[in-house]
């Protein structure tokens, strides 16, 4: 499910770059708390898709893609840590005391995230770090996007409004001292690379006024304050949240724990991929005593307009089937065949391969019952996959 | 959601297919008769261009293809190359990449002195040396940093998992000629 999601991310770059041109600009209404219409999108996902967008500068299609998918941007959300804009945005206009709640509003649910590996969050919130300066924030952690603070904002409220307070104290006196530190940090960030902003910009205050994106990022309790550990910090939260996304699209990854078994995990599985494509070339070299298979296969899908359907397929022998006569598909339907497949199989090659099966015809003599039925006892059945018949009724 | 999600994986995969047949004509009307180590490679290049290209050069990894290939391919690789993408490829060697330069930081840690063998210690020298293992599988390893590393390996893992599928099952398809074929 979550390969297909990034597949699909990947599949529909440019649409979401037309869809979306000026994001940054739309944006700003957005998180602009006084407009009325708080929400331009339907859901954190997709601020969070734009918001991942734009932040990767240098590499515009691809993150895009990689974060398109709502399931993938809404666990990237929790473990990410852009948003500054947000911030930003916010305190602009609004009073300062609001943007703190608010803003603190969000940290909760960074805080709870498993991910981050909060340190000493359990702890109360409302004691003051001894010896702590004016500077320094009772807790940190990676300040969400105001999306996700807004819609969780509801719920979250009660949680965090002690902390929110305690927050606010610190928060207005530094503000001003700051502020041209911010400013200046955002300058920098504007040429950096997005990998490094969050490392760059460590600021422990929002400035009031909206400089250009960066991130803040906030000095956990109990933690060093300096602008290295909390460099060191980002950069391992963005490492591990990446890591979480790498679980996901590696198969048998989610039962390992730890960063060297997965890594382990992940190396095996590149390695085995790129071994089946050798081997799988080896095999297609083989099989073709010339490219005219493939020539014809192309020649006919340009004359073919398939409908663009899913087919939950996942070998190319049903496929043959479905283009053949409707007798032979009333039979055919009792000996369903799939090939084994590891890979979780969205959506076959349907439709390349029945382009290649009614390709058929015109290279060899047309086939019977019979010699399907042949093939099916010649042992090509490894799987019987239920859901097969009813989508070659649909694609009837 | 499964829809929309399996229908962009399904584009994906017919751009990959257009692209690489695509290339694999271009190889056949350059020759017909290719040995079967040639069909491979034609194969195989076809295949790690197409799937290349369906990037668009954003990610790291297959804009290193894409160089490896134009540096070393010749003759019919490089116009099927050159198809598949839709533009010429560059010849010469690029000298300095206007990308990333990764610079090598002086470790710390060597300065901090002997408690090496802790277990802490230990377990980092081992994710360290794995991250360097999977740094060099991917194409394109010299400029990954940590933290690009692993995106990349999220985007190759992905575009490599896309490949092996419509590969696969054309390979199967063409077991399935092949043996009518034997049938008939």
């Amino acid at each position: 499910m979550d390969k297909q999601h990034y597949l699909m991310n990947a599949g529909i770059p440019l649409q979401i770059e037309a869809s979306m041109p000026i994001p940054w600009s739309s944006d700003q209404s957005f998180f602009n708390p006084n407009s009325s219409v708080d929400h331009h999108f339907d859901s954190d996902a997709f601020a969070l898709r734009h918001l991942i967008g734009k932040l990767d500068r240098s590499s515009p299609a691809a993150l895009p893609s990689l974060a398109a998918d709502p399931g993938f941007a809404e666990r990237a959300a929790k473990f990410s840590c852009f948003g500054s804009r947000s911030f930003n945005g916010r305190t602009s206009s609004p009073p300062g005391s609001a943007t703190p709640g608010q803003s603190m509003v969000a940290l909760p649910r960074v805080a709870s995230s498993p991910s981050l590996k909060l340190n000493g969050s359990p702890p109360p919130r409302n004691r003051k770090l001894p010896g702590s300066g004016a500077n320094s924030n009772e807790e940190s952690s990676v300040s969400e996007q105001i999306p996700s603070g807004e819609t969780g904002s509801n719920s979250r409220k009660r949680k965090s409004a002690s902390r929110g307070k305690n927050k606010d104290h610190r928060s207005n006196s530094p503000k001003e001292a700051e502020e041209d530190e911010n400013l200046k940090r955002s300058k920098q960030t504007e040429n950096c690379e997005n990998e490094q902003e969050c490392n760059e910009n460590k600021t422990n205050q929002k400035p009031p006024e909206p400089p250009k994106d960066y991130i803040h990022v906030r000095a956990r309790r109990g933690q060093a304050t300096d602008s290295h550990s909390l460099a060191e910090r980002v950069r391992r939260e963005k490492i591990s949240e990446r890591m979480k996304l790498l679980q996901d699209l590696v198969p048998g990854c989610n039962k390992v724990t730890g960063k060297a078994l997965m890594l382990d995990e992940i190396i095996n599985y590149v390695q085995s991929l790129q071994r089946q494509v050798e081997f799988l070339s080896m095999k297609l070299a083989s099989v073709n005593p010339d490219m005219e298979n493939l020539l014809s296969k192309d020649m006919y899908q340009q004359s073919t307009s398939l409908p663009q359907q899913m087919y939950p397929l996942d070998s190319s022998s049903p496929a043959y089937y479905h283009h053949h006569q409707n007798v032979q598909q009333q039979q055919l339907h009792s000996t369903n065949i799939s090939s084994v497949d590891p890979l979780p199989l969205d959506a076959s090659l349907g439709i390349q391969i029945d382009g290649f099966a009614q390709n058929l015809p015109q290279q060899f003599p047309a086939f019977t019952e019979d010699d399907l039925h042949s093939i099916v006892q010649m042992g090509f059945i490894h799987n019987t996959v239920q859901n097969q018949t009813s989508n070659m009724k649909v694609e009837l | 959601m499964q829809n929309s999600s399996s229908s962009s994986s399904l584009m994906v995969k017919q751009e990959f297919f257009t692209k690489w047949k695509k290339g694999l004509k271009i190889y056949s009307a350059f020759n017909k008769e290719m040995t079967i180590m040639e069909r491979k490679r034609a194969i195989k290049l076809s295949a790690d261009v197409a799937i290349a290209s369906t990037r668009s050069a954003t990610t790291q990894w297959s804009r290193a293809v894409v160089a490896e290939v134009s540096s070393s391919a010749a003759g019919a690789a490089r116009i099927a190359a050159e198809e598949i993408l839709g533009r010429k490829l560059s010849t010469e060697r690029r000298k300095a990449q206007a990308g990333k330069k990764i610079v090598r930081r002086r470790r710390k840690a060597a300065a901090r002195g002997a408690v090496r063998s802790s277990a802490a210690a230990v377990a980092k020298k081992v994710v360290r040396n794995r991250r360097r293992v999977l740094k060099r599988l991917i194409p394109g390893w010299k400029k990954l940093d940590e933290i690009c590393l692993i995106k990349e390996t999220l985007d190759y893992i992905a575009s490599l998992q896309v490949q092996v599928d419509v590969m696969r099952h054309l390979a199967n398809a063409g077991e399935t000629l092949h043996h009518q074929q034997i049938l008939l």
